[in-house]
């Protein structure tokens, strides 16, 4: 049953995602966000940040439909611009930490012995460190600004997902389909990667929806921490500006940046969820 | 399950809820916050002004700033009056007020604060200088005070510190009686005997305690400590043998009125307890003060318009609830700087004051500090000798097609040739805005700007090895003296040194150097006024504003009056139980 | 089993050296000066010449390195840099509050989370399961930030339910301080657990032993906690465990805004100051409460499911 031609299971998988209207609004989202993203930062079709628009604190109305911030600048803008920011922090910091995260993981869990100690001893001594002292230690090293973000995320966001591929595949290399591929003259290589790891995929997708969202939020929080992006808008930087707005009455910084990350976080974590759904071998034919 | 468990917690947190603290009328209770963790008690360390404010409630020094008169003038304290001066400007006699009690402390044998000598204030002063403490007040009286300077080099190496090791400069006449030699005349040294730093601390506290003596402090002052847990609170207790201090009876000209002589000629303190709580954030701050579990709070930047209606008055929802406003200028400067030391900055002129034209104070002043700001001229904040009011720098108001053609002239037209500039700054919301406000001023006139934020060590460092491009900056008096602001251009104190734009200017220093060691007079003020107009035209900085200290205040607390140096005041303070009692009844 | 934890334990020691050699690496090496910080505006060149000398950051780098791995096995940090307080007091004094605020709301959550979770599983699919899924993933789709903002704001000041800021050591005082920010934490919290658990009991849901459990004649919810809920216990108590010794060094963001005097305000107060010997206390400690956390992980896997075995 593990067998299965993989093409096929991802089409079927596309498909049943398709059926979940949920689901395919969540993509959508998801695919409108990256398109805007995109434009972002080609610079096409989207309103221009820098230039003040008028008064500062404007609130919302007419063409400005966020209003302005306190230089003046269209929070819209702000807004579009910090999805691209948004957007690629998730994506690249899912790039560095998900394969770091499932190799690791799965070495560790399939061989077990001497590799599961020095992996482990890795692991432990990297994840025993509280998270928020890697990042700002990160940060601070390689100097502020969207790279430094980037990779303090990407480095410390593998070690959950590694920990937990590490208990599945000690899991599964205990299963019989999994002796069974070793009775029939399967190697290490082909019983990892072509028979445990697909199974424990579902995991894997959790974990990037996960971390995009969890990087998202985490570029809120280095900016609090004055850690964050520097020098452009970012949905980080306007709810640490908004900190201080809320109480004069100026809440469309917050409002604006905070409802563009929900809807965002929300449609990955719908998506993730259906996908899982979709996606996992063991509720076929349910 | 889930029900009962999310019931009991329900139960239990409405339970906590109406134990939770109550109001106290029965006796006079300071309620003040800190925005910031202190560094302990000890006085040689109380460099910033959260410590140095809570230095100052339990420990006391020679001198103080009069509490009421303006401008600042210096009233003796433990002293018994102002000291005799040699001819020669180098030896100080003090005499010591008589029958001055330690607070009562398991440091001493019989539990009883004994009477205060003039040997503590030898032991206090060379502990100021012991090289294995390293206190953060020793610039203070770095070469300045006879043998000292020995003294400390001496025991550096040595495995103690030799205490018993008589200096020529600190001198016990008689038990009240007390000596100073200097080795220069160092006309600052009287303010220095106002700083916390100074404070006079009894050895047998500091033998006792050892490591822990900053967590038990035994001063002479108004209050003792009675709670200390540094991220959370610190609360004190009025000190019964406190020795007969009174309420000053005469101040400025609008004191009578505004009712800060009501309480003259009274003993101090005036009230029975103080209730300091740590509270670091800036909405939690507001929103204690605006509950009444503050009785003071200075005002931030985005609660101004709250606050404040047109600038001036207090909103009325707030004027019903009996809250005051206070409104002073404070003597500080705020500036970006130039790093001279870049070869970039050092010699074009034109550079300088072209970015300086293009800089929008107005527009800074109205965005971050309300237009409650004084655009600066240059480097010295009225309020002190040497500021003078009629020179106008030719590069402060903002001119974008001056700017232009400065820059042209500098040999960048339109800004084309010269590289990105880096803007240092630290990483607050407060700080980025400015930074970016720079950098968007800049755009104007074609001058790109990368804004770079730190974290304090970091921008510290970065200014320490010179590698820090441009920085933006505040620097408030330490004394109210033009010294204290013109030593940040000082050639010689270059970086490391306070002179952290590497600066240098050999007329400047000539005179500087000159100025810097003769007594107040005319002509000391003049020789300011003309460095005051040399820092100005030269354009080392760019400058900004000199700001005003906005605060607010309930009805209940009596006398408070801005002090720049307010580490004395809360003895001052006072609470009015009946007008509190009313009052809180309209939050 | 026995040797098994001896070995573990004895893991310790290549693990504090790792950790030892991160810090040192970040903090004497990266980091900036600490001693110009230490000595304020008016240091003077000689004077931080001196002030590194006695905190040894003059001597060369693998001394220094030894220092950091000496404190970090006698445990010996000695006192703050930068509030001068002996580590050990400030550790003493900080672990209450951050514990105070952080068990009862991760207890909580974790508990309502299993229960919201097993419930969301048996409506699998119908509206109720999506309804509180979509309740807690929105929860968790919202900036801390804001919800700190918006709590402190109108809970506290407006309606005057909890305290603004502040804490009280003594029960129940504390109580009413921790209760809005544990609130959050637990808001924050329900999401990603929930969410966690759900696909770790689906994934047993489909196993074929629940489906002839199922053909036993059992009912559903018998089958969900008899059997489901022990067989997901592995990767529920993974998850769990290893978030324990995080709670000891507390919460940063919310113990700074409502002024709780615990752990996490005095790690972000060292980060921002560069007190290197609180920080590394910080991490010494952590890794070591970590270690042993993640060792009772693997005991309580032989205990949940005897299939894995420890060797």
């Amino acid at each position: 049953m593990q067998d299965q031609d993989t093409k096929s299971l991802w089409g079927d998988a596309f498909s049943r995602l398709v059926r979940d209207r949920w689901a395919l609004i969540s993509l959508i989202i998801v695919l409108a966000y990256s398109l805007i993203a995109l434009l972002a930062s080609f610079g096409v079709g989207v309103p221009d940040w820098k230039t003040s628009m008028g008064a500062e604190y404007l609130p919302p109305g007419g063409s400005l439909w966020l209003g302005t911030d306190l230089f003046g600048r269209d929070v819209f803008a702000k807004v579009i611009h910090g999805t691209k920011i948004a957007m690629s922090v998730g994506l690249v910091t899912s790039l560095i930490a998900i394969p770091i995260g499932v190799v690791i993981g799965a070495l560790a869990g399939y061989f077990g012995g001497w590799i599961d100690d020095i992996i482990s001893w890795f692991i432990t001594t990297f994840s025993s460190i509280p998270n928020i002292m890697l990042l700002i230690s990160i940060t601070l090293i390689l100097g502020k600004g969207l790279t430094s973000v980037y990779l303090a995320l990407g480095m410390t966001g593998w070690v959950g997902l590694a920990r937990l591929i590490r208990g599945e595949v000690m899991k599964h290399k205990e299963r019989e389909y999994v002796q069974a591929a070793g009775a029939i003259g399967g190697g290490h290589l082909r019983k990892l990667f072509i028979h445990i790891l697909p199974n424990v995929t579902h995991l894997v997708i959790i974990n990037t929806s996960l971390q995009f969202q969890t990087a998202i939020k985490s570029e809120v929080i280095l900016s609090y921490l004055g850690l964050g992006v520097q020098g452009e808008p970012s949905w980080g930087t306007m709810i640490d500006d908004a900190r201080m707005e809320l109480a004069r009455g100026v809440w469309w910084q917050l409002a604006g940046a905070t409802v563009a990350m929900f809807i965002v976080v929300l449609a990955f974590n719908i998506l993730g969820d259906a996908l899982r759904d979709a996606l996992d071998p063991k509720l076929k034919g349910k | 399950m889930s029900k009962r468990i999310l019931v009991s917690i329900l139960s239990l947190t409405l339970f906590a809820l109406s134990c939770s603290r109550e109001q106290n009328f029965d006796e006079k209770v300071l309620n003040l916050i800190s925005s910031q963790k202190i560094k302990g008690f000890d006085p040689i360390y109380a460099a910033d002004l959260y410590s140095a404010n809570e230095v100052g409630k339990v420990y006391e020094t020679l001198l103080e700033f009069h509490y009421l008169k303006r401008p600042y003038e210096l009233t003796p304290n433990l002293a018994e009056s102002m000291p005799e001066v040699s001819k020669d400007g180098l030896t100080y006699t003090f005499k010591i007020k008589k029958g001055v009690k330690f607070h009562d402390s398991k440091a001493f044998a019989d539990g009883k604060g004994r009477e205060l000598k003039a040997d503590d204030f030898v032991y206090s002063f060379k502990r100021l200088g012991d090289p294995k403490l390293q206190s953060t007040g020793w610039w203070v009286w770095d070469g300045k005070i006879a043998g000292l300077n020995e003294w400390r080099e001496k025991n550096s190496t040595a495995e103690k510190v030799n205490y018993a090791e008589e200096i020529s400069g600190l001198k016990k006449i008689d038990d009240y009686t007390l000596q100073v030699k200097l080795n220069k005349p160092f006309p600052q040294f009287l303010y220095s005997l106002a700083m916390p730093f100074t404070s006079v601390v009894a050895h047998e506290a500091v033998e006792k305690f050892g490591q822990e003596f900053q967590n038990y402090p035994v001063g002479t002052g108004p209050f003792v400590l009675d709670y200390f847990d540094n991220s959370n609170r610190i609360v004190y207790k009025r000190n019964p043998t406190f020795r007969d201090k009174f309420y000053p009876s005469e101040g400025e000209a609008s004191d009578e009125s505004q009712g800060l002589l009501s309480d003259a000629g009274k003993k101090l303190p005036l009230v029975e307890k103080i209730i300091v709580n740590i509270v670091i954030e800036a909405q939690p701050q507001w929103l204690n003060f605006q509950k009444g579990s503050a009785d003071l709070l200075g005002v931030p930047k985005d609660n101004f318009d709250q606050a404040i209606v047109g600038g001036k008055e207090i909103a009325p929802e707030m004027a019903k609830k009996g809250i005051r406003l206070s409104m002073v200028p404070s003597l500080d400067v705020t500036y970006i700087a130039f790093n001279h030391n870049d070869p970039l900055f050092t010699s074009n002129l034109k550079l300088r004051q072209a970015l300086s034209l293009a800089y929008d104070r107005v527009e800074s002043n109205k965005l971050f500090f309300n237009n409650t700001a004084q655009i600066a001229q240059s480097i010295i904040p009225p309020g002190i000798a040497g500021h003078k009011k009629e020179y106008k720098n030719a590069f402060v108001d903002r001119d974008l097609e001056r700017a232009k053609k400065l820059l042209k002239e500098a040999g960048y037209p339109e800004g084309k040739g010269l590289p990105e500039l880096t803007y240092e700054t630290v990483g607050s919301t407060v700080s980025r805005q400015q930074g970016e406000f720079f950098a968007k001023c800049m755009s104007d006139i074609g001058v790109k700007v990368k804004i770079s934020t730190n974290t304090w060590p970091e921008l510290v460092k970065k200014t320490n090895t010179k590698t820090a491009q441009m920085f933006g900056m505040a620097w408030g008096a330490d004394y109210p003296d033009a010294e204290n602001f013109l030593s940040l251009m000082y050639g010689p104190n270059e970086s490391p040194g306070s002179n952290s734009s590497n600066y240098k200017n050999a007329a400047f220093d000539k005179i500087f150097a000159q100025a810097a060691i003769m007594q107040d007079s005319p002509e000391r003020t003049a020789l300011y006024e003309k460095l005051y107009e040399m820092v100005g035209d030269d354009v080392p900085w760019i400058y900004g504003v000199h700001r005003t200290t906005v605060s607010l205040n309930h009805g209940w607390l009596k006398n408070y009056k801005y002090i720049e140096f307010n580490h004395t005041q809360s003895q001052y303070l006072n609470v009015d139980l009946e007008t509190k009692k009313e009052l809180l009844k309209k939050f | 089993m026995t040797n098994y934890i001896i070995r573990r334990l004895l893991y310790l020691i290549p693990v504090i050296f790792g950790v030892s050699f991160i810090i040192f690496i970040l903090f004497n090496v990266v980091a900036g000066d600490p001693a110009p910080l230490l000595l304020g505006k008016h240091a003077t060149a000689q004077q931080i010449h001196d002030l590194r000398e006695q905190l040894g950051l003059n001597k060369p780098l693998f001394a220094q390195y030894m220092d950091v791995v000496r404190s970090s096995f006698t445990l010996d940090f000695g006192r703050s840099w930068a509030t001068r307080q002996d580590i050990y007091d400030m550790i003493r004094q900080g672990a209450w509050p951050s514990l105070t605020l952080t068990i009862p709301a991760f207890a909580i959550s974790t508990i309502v989370s299993v229960l919201l979770s097993l419930v969301v599983a048996f409506y699998r699919g119908k509206g109720i399961d999506l309804f509180i899924r979509f309740l807690c993933i929105a929860g968790m789709s919202i900036s801390s930030v804001a919800y700190i903002l918006f709590f402190q704001y109108f809970l506290a000041y407006k309606m005057g339910w909890f305290e603004i800021s502040g804490y009280e050591p003594e029960f129940p005082q504390f109580l009413s301080y921790v209760a809005l920010p544990g609130i959050i934490w637990i808001v924050l919290s329900l999401g990603p657990d929930v969410r966690f658990f759900r696909t770790v009991i689906l994934d047993e849901i489909y196993q074929d032993y629940v489906r002839t459990a199922r053909a036993k004649g059992l009912g559903e919810i018998t089958v969900l906690l008899k059997h489901v809920l022990r067989n997901a216990m592995i990767p529920i108590i993974t998850y769990v465990v290893i978030q324990i010794p995080f709670l000891i060094l507390g919460a940063l963001l919310l113990e700074s805004f409502f002024s709780i005097p615990g752990l996490g305000g005095i790690t972000l107060n060292a980060l921002n100051s560069s007190d290197f010997p609180v920080i590394k206390a910080m991490a010494v400690l952590s890794s070591i409460a970590y270690i042993l956390f993640s060792l009772l992980t693997d005991v309580l896997y032989t205990l949940a499911d005897p299939r894995v075995k420890l060797k």
